[in-house]
């Protein structure tokens, strides 16, 4: 197999399935929808863990702690197995769908991530920055509102696109459910025209066009950030 | 009474023993500096003051408020009220003598929990009669670093308004805006005063170390404190910045206002202050006017430190 018939078979592919049968569309739809649920569930959620960590409460802290050391400790794809199992269980008032599980999979993935990028964002803050504030009478709730936080987000900002792409990528786990996102079409296409690799090379350039385009916008915000200070 | 004294402090840091047992007070309008090779305690010291360390014994009052837990070993009535204290004396002993042992081996606080209503009622008693929220005793007793820390996310006026803005709200101003409008006035005379009123919509990253030092004080000020701490204010700066800085300091010192300074600056300190203390091993091992501690200096290791510095 020649180079030019895989890159002629890529343009085949890519016209006929992604284009003709409308599989691009679907495909990334579903992909971006997915990672965009997961990003967004698990910064609230990763933001909880990231306070909850930082509390009073032993308990609470051995918990988050117990909970983040395990989602980075264990495979994505097996999480995603449990989700797809024990999801239908707990949320027994609504049917839950595979890609609602998977969402609900990636999105615990992602808080556990996410509140480990806050928490460093917010460790990285220099101390002496709090101590002037609780030294000028600032209670620990404004110092954290007014000082903190606003020197924290600088530094997360840029941690948290990177986390976006990395879910991106980590979408084509749910492949795996069949929910129809970008790497599913790869089992639909190699089912019709057993064709795998210029099928996969398409696929390739897709999540590379959306990740590479992702990481330069997220460049373009973070220089105006640090314009802006 | 005293603006600031401290009482048999304390501070322990695991094994570490940085304060053992310093007491001292500082009189309005006094000026104090202390002085001692780094690692003396001198900082932990100051920084008990305004509980940015938290004594392990010992009590610190402001203006005859309480701001750290009760002590009970500096009430003989609490003690007195004590289980512990009981048991020794139907032992046998006699009432000094049980006090002391109590002291020396520290056999209350271990125990709090299983000491008797009398010996909690007092303790709250106490604590109830004195104490004053951390919060509120530092609006009155502001702190300048060595390391400066203005804020970096905000700008030089910002930087000054927001602890007298916060604490306007705090008490629920009702005129907010116009407390506002006269806070922003008192920052831009402030600021006037020293020289540096055009840098006010700067942000901290943009002045030199003696501009920011100077603008830290400033920021200070605008809560019209009772009593200002300094931590070594000129030790981060390079030799041509620090006389700017010192000079402000001077002014607020001739102003009349109650200041402790933790220094390296021994001429300053000579000439500015009414009481040095030296601070070494965790103990004050010398205290008394400038003319005593520099002049004719009684302790060897104060003697064998100046021979060092000046």
């Amino acid at each position: 197999m020649s180079l030019g018939t895989i890159l002629h078979d890529m343009w085949d592919i890519f016209v006929t399935y992604y284009i003709g049968q409308n599989l691009l569309v679907t495909g990334v739809g579903y992909t971006l929808a997915l990672s965009a649920i997961a990003v967004f569930f698990g910064a609230i959620l990763g933001s909880l863990l990231a306070i909850g960590k930082m509390s009073r409460f032993r308990i609470l802290r051995f918990i988050i702690t117990a909970f983040v050391e395990i989602m980075r400790g264990t495979p994505a794809l097996l999480q995603l197995y449990i989700a797809y199992f024990i999801v239908p269980m707990v949320f027994t008032f609504a049917e839950m769908t595979p890609f609602a599980c998977v969402a609900v999979g990636l999105s615990l993935n992602s808080a556990a991530y996410v509140s480990e990028i806050i928490r460093s964002g917010i460790e990285a803050v220099d101390k002496g920055q709090t101590e002037a504030a609780r030294a000028l009478g600032l209670t620990a709730k404004t110092t954290m509102l007014k000082i903190v936080l606003p020197q924290a987000i600088r530094n997360i900002l840029p941690a948290l696109g990177n986390e976006f792409v990395t879910i991106i990528k980590e979408t084509s786990l749910a492949s795996t459910f069949f929910v129809g996102e970008l790497m599913t079409t790869y089992a639909v296409i190699k089912g019709i025209t057993f064709n795998i690799i210029p099928t996969l090379m398409d696929i390739g350039i897709i999540y590379f066009i959306m990740t590479f385009t992702l990481s330069k916008l997220m460049g373009i915000a973070e220089k105006k950030m640090k314009a802006g200070a | 009474m005293s603006m600031l004294e401290v009482k048999n402090i304390y501070k322990n840091f695991g094994d570490l023993h940085v304060l053992k047992g310093v007491s001292t007070n500082v009189d309005k309008g006094e000026v104090v500096s202390i002085i001692g090779v780094s690692g003396s305690g001198k900082s932990t010291l100051l920084r008990c003051m305004n509980l940015l360390e938290e004594p392990t014994f010992g009590e610190v009052w402001m203006e005859g408020k309480l701001l750290t837990p009760v002590d009970p070993y500096l009430h003989f009535d609490i003690i007195r009220a004590s289980k512990t204290y009981k048991g020794l004396i139907a032992s046998g002993m006699e009432d000094m003598d049980a006090i002391k042992k109590i002291k020396d081996e520290d056999m209350l606080l271990e125990k709090h929990s299983q000491e008797g209503p009398e010996y909690k009622a007092l303790m709250q008693k106490h604590f109830k009669e004195n104490h004053i929220d951390t919060n509120l005793a530092r609006r009155k007793m502001s702190m300048v670093f060595q390391q400066f820390n203005l804020f970096n996310n905000l700008t030089v006026l910002d930087n000054i308004m927001l602890a007298p803005v916060e604490t306007a709200k705090y008490n629920k101003v009702k005129d907010l805006n116009a407390e506002k409008a006269k806070i922003r006035e008192q920052a831009m005379s402030l600021l006037e005063r020293i020289g540096l009123a055009d840098k006010a919509d700067v942000y901290p990253s943009k002045l030199s170390g003696g501009q920011k030092q100077r603008i830290a004080i400033v920021r200070s000020l605008a809560m019209n404190p009772d009593v200002m701490l300094f931590d070594e204010p000129t030790s981060a700066l390079d030799p041509e910045m620090i006389g700017e800085v010192l000079d402000l300091m001077k002014e607020l010192a001739e102003a009349g206002m109650t200041m402790v300074i933790v220094t390296h600056e021994m001429g300053f300190a000579r000439e500015v202050s009414d009481r040095v203390l030296f601070v070494d091993e965790g103990y004050i091992k010398e205290e008394g006017t400038p003319e005593q501690v520099f002049g004719n200096p009684q302790n060897p290791r104060l003697r064998d430190f100046l021979s060092k510095v000046l």
